[in-house]
């Protein structure tokens, strides 16, 4: 099922949730809306979700308009963030409810109903209640309430945001391989970008009910272009400072900055004012063979050890720090606090982006 | 959406038609009656005449004077008890606590016939004393403005346990642990961190014991005592002779419906000034007292319980009591007062049971609507509702008496009678007074239901109306009921407002306690005094069993 959301605005009083948001969601994609807290995309999962209707703007599903269509006409199946499961009733009680109400047949419910357990590996659980369940579980619980109705679309607010961490990733692996066994176009709301990247096929980063910049999560973490998304999505170091214009070899921008005229390429449309940014893990001590790229110098300030990389911060004499990343650390001895360094990043990882903050 | 909502918007009108009928024109009535001469004209003057009169101002200084030592003497031992059952454990403590709440069970009509058996001059004790130590004189606990305040403390102090009970159990420790870090200790800890913490539970039960005590006019009036604001337009009431005096009543009526709201709003601003409300999973663990402590608590509590269970002995005896002056104890006993109340006509109980079953029915048909509206909605006028919600509380029952014998007088359309020709006028009282406690008890339930338990039964596929009956209703109904059946108790009790509708033939358990101890037929008030105990006793045993001993919501 298409989604297709134009001009969808949203307000609350005087504040503006969602402001003219257009997005397109392609058949069976799971499509993650990202952004911090009040950014509008609980708000926009809500609206698609018919718990809201919007003030301007359409939403379809495939050819059918649903503005105005309360939730239980829209044939989506939703996950809510502290699940949502009514306490009074079983765990088959609450996955059969839906399919009660359609008034199917004795045995079908109770086919749909088995196959919607076996799906989320709750077998056997029919008989409890949801306080006697862990939070894995309850998850697992609602997951199954919202597919056992086969939904067009499956809307998921932060369903994971109460569990501990190992679980999590656990239950991140099981939505992601429901998902493309049943090809269901699903939503995905979070605000943990690691969360995002690892399941989504396109991303959506969100801010003030704006949509700043969609695309898969590679082209996301790798080409951000704007300082927001750059520095919302993984870490970067973000250093402001202006075009110069078009020197180096291969189209390379020149960009002044406290640290001196640095190569970069741009990311979306950048002129006059921007901002670098440079991955810590593009960021290497010393200066490679080739003597080429940007190179800057500082004083180790900071070392975080994180087990799977080693953290370098470092102060440059402009005042700014910059991060750098040591992949190896097992072969690796670390530096003293206080040891001068030269930091080197090639050009080609050295993002030109615009400032919108 | 542009769907056109056509229930909700009727149900909406219905509510505000029956509060606007039912509450907002007859106190409007007295208003205007207050700020209008015989002829209809605008004129301060019956405020003149309030205010230059010396007996009346004497009464409304009285009045002020009872409330304060009142909320006074119930709030240290109200804030005593409830630190004791909160922070200490000892022998008994469990029974106490149920045992502290039950003189709130007690009707206040009842409460005071029971005080004058045994503490009256010709009461058991003052009998005792003056046979064992050969006083001459009686002594005088009762009779006078210090009774009042000694019969209104032992009756209405667990209104400020029950809050602070709730309050306390809501502080979070680390709050006092951090007090602790930086040497407070002891009585100081407890003076300028924990009380204040419960500021805002303490002040919502303190209101109420004031205005209580302020808008009480039976109590008084059985001790003898008329120079109170309350029983003062009660008596200008019920003369019906004189018509400058009757609307005198209505002017000092009017007056104590404008202090309450003052008061209200007073206390209101207080707390919204001191919101300490934090959400804490950990609770202060109790501390087991030394055998010698744990002695004197108990002793503290059982002499309290002693005082607070003086009227349910006193009245016990009475009903079964034949002869009993100038002894201890009654000389004989019997059931013959029994008899009268409950085999003779007019059928009090019946009736009671009837007004009050009724008045249910209204306050579940119009309040729980309401808090739905005031838990769910975005309809406009909202905070009105909850204002009046509040409102109602702090409105005396004498100034809705009166309100009501005012505003619906007038002959009905096709009768030759006014509404307070007709018994129903009870029941549409008593549900207007108590509405508030099934708003709130149903309120605090839905507030209880998780929004998204609602929007994920409505992405399955279940409309408005299946939402509320098949998850909404399971999950709040016992709110409902316990609020129901509050509402349902305190109606049985009721003994202000409706002193004032009663209709030859038509009276309920209060106006015919009211009546046979005005007649001086103290027995048989007794006799129906002990009924009406059994009653609330029940309902309180249920209620307790259905939401634990958490009844201070429903107060707050």
């Amino acid at each position: 099922m298409i989604i297709e959301i134009q001009g969808v605005t949203k307000r609350f009083g005087g504040v503006t949730a969602v402001d003219h948001v257009d997005l397109t969601v392609a058949d069976g994609e799971l499509f993650t809306l990202l952004g911090p807290s009040g950014c509008g995309k609980t708000t926009l999962l809500r609206l698609l979700a018919g718990f809201y209707q919007p003030d301007g703007g359409t939403i379809r599903f495939g050819d059918r308009v649903v503005n105005g269509l309360p939730p239980y006409e829209r044939r989506i199946g939703m996950v809510f963030q502290n699940y949502a499961l009514w306490p009074h009733m079983t765990v088959a009680d609450n996955i059969g409810y839906g399919l009660r109400l359609r008034k199917l047949p004795a045995p079908e419910v109770h086919t749909r109903l088995r196959e919607g357990l076996r799906k989320v590996n709750l077998t056997g659980f029919e008989t409890r209640y949801p306080g006697q369940l862990s939070g894995g579980q309850q998850q697992r619980v609602a997951l199954a309430r919202a597919l056992v109705l086969n939904p067009d679309i499956l809307l998921l607010d932060e369903p994971l945001s109460n569990l501990d961490a190992k679980i999590r990733i656990q239950v991140r692996a099981e939505i992601r391989r429901l998902q493309q066994e049943l090809r269901i176009t699903t939503i995905y709301v979070t605000h943990d970008q690691e969360e995002a990247l690892s399941l989504s096929d396109r991303v959506a980063v969100m801010r003030d009910g704006h949509v700043l910049q969609v695309g898969p999560p590679k082209e996301l973490y790798e080409r951000p272009r704007t300082r927001f998304v750059a520095d919302f999505v993984g870490t970067n170091n973000l250093v402001p400072g202006e075009v110069q214009g078009a020197g180096g070899r291969g189209g390379d921008l020149v960009v002044s900055t406290a640290l001196g005229p640095l190569r970069a390429v741009a990311s979306g449309a950048v002129s006059g004012r921007c901002v670098l940014a440079v991955r810590p893990e593009n960021v290497a001590l010393g200066v490679p063979a080739s003597g080429e790229g940007n190179r800057v110098d500082g004083r180790v300030s900071l070392v975080s050890y994180l087990g799977n990389t080693l953290r370098y911060d470092v102060q440059t004499e402009s005042g700014l720090v910059l991060k750098a990343d040591i992949r190896d650390p097992w072969h690796h001895d670390p530096l003293p606090v206080g040891r001068p360094v030269t930091l080197s990043f090639p050009p080609s990882v050295t993002l030109a982006v615009s400032d919108d903050v | 959406m542009s769907r056109l909502r056509v229930g909700p918007a009727v149900g909406v009108g219905l509510i505000w038609t029956f509060l606007v009928l039912f509450l907002i024109y007859p106190l409007g009535r007295i208003f205007y009656d207050a700020v209008t001469d015989e002829a209809g004209r605008w004129t301060l003057a019956n405020f003149g005449e309030f205010f230059t009169d010396r007996f009346y101002l004497r009464s409304l200084v009285n009045s002020m004077i009872l409330g304060v030592v009142t909320v006074f003497s119930a709030s240290v031992l109200g804030i005593t008890v409830a630190y004791l059952l909160v922070r200490y454990d000892f022998a008994g403590r469990n029974l106490f606590s149920y045992l502290t709440m039950i003189p709130i069970i007690s009707p206040p009509l009842v409460g005071v016939l029971g005080f004058t058996f045994i503490l009256g001059r010709a009461g058991t004790v003052n009998v005792l004393l003056m046979d064992v130590f050969d006083m001459l004189k009686p002594v005088n606990f009762l009779y006078g403005l210090h009774g009042v305040a000694l019969v209104e403390t032992l009756h209405l102090f667990p209104m400020i346990t029950l809050n602070v009970v709730d309050a306390l159990g809501k502080v979070d420790p680390s709050l006092e642990e951090a007090a602790e870090s930086v040497g407070a200790r002891g009585w100081s800890k407890l003076w300028r961190v924990t009380l204040p913490l419960t500021t805002p539970g303490y002040v919502a039960g303190a209101l109420l014991v004031f205005i209580w005590t302020f808008s009480d006019f039976a109590t008084p009036l059985v001790l003898g005592v008329q120079d109170l604001l309350a029983p003062q337009a009660y008596l200008n009431i019920v003369q019906f002779v004189d018509r400058r005096i009757f609307r005198m009543g209505i002017v000092i009526s009017a007056l104590m419906v404008l202090l309450a709201i003052l008061f209200l709003l007073a206390a209101r601003h207080y707390v919204a000034i001191k919101d300490y409300s934090s959400l804490s999973y950990s609770r202060i663990e109790r501390r087991r007292l030394s055998p010698a402590r744990q002695g004197l608590v108990i002793a503290f509590l059982s002499f309290l319980l002693l005082l607070s269970f003086i009227p349910y002995i006193g009245v016990t005896l009475a009903s079964v009591g034949k002869g009993w002056a100038l002894t201890p104890l009654p000389v004989a006993y019997t059931l013959q007062y029994y008899e009268r109340v409950i085999v003779e006509p007019p059928k009090y109980i019946v009736n009671s049971f009837l007004y009050s079953g009724l008045a249910v029915v209204i306050c579940i048909g119009v309040g729980v609507p309401i808090a739905w509206l005031l838990a769910r909605s975005t309809v406009p006028g909202r905070g009105a509702l909850d204002a009046i919600n509040t409102l109602i509380l702090a409105v005396p029952g004498t100034a809705i008496g009166i309100a009501y014998i005012r505003a619906f007088h007038f002959d009905l359309p096709g009768f030759d009678r006014g509404l307070t020709s007709f018994w129903i006028i009870m029941p549409l009282v008593l549900a207007v007074r108590r509405l508030p406690y099934t708003v709130r008890g149903s309120f605090a339930s839905l507030l209880l239901v998780h929004r998204s338990l609602e929007e994920a039964a409505s992405s399955v596929g279940a409309s408005g109306a299946r939402t509320f009956k098949d998850v909404t209703l399971p999950m709040i109904w016992k709110g409902v009921l316990v609020g129901g059946l509050f509402s349902f108790m305190t109606s049985l009790q009721e003994a202000s407002a409706v002193l004032f509708l009663a209709l030859g033939g038509w009276e309920s358990i209060t106006n015919g306690i009211f009546a046979f101890y005005i007649a001086g037929s103290a027995n048989e008030a007794a006799a129906l005094g002990v009924i009406l105990i059994i009653v609330a006793a029940v309902s309180v045993a249920i209620i307790n069993r259905m939401a634990g001993t958490r009844m201070g919501g429903v107060f707050g």
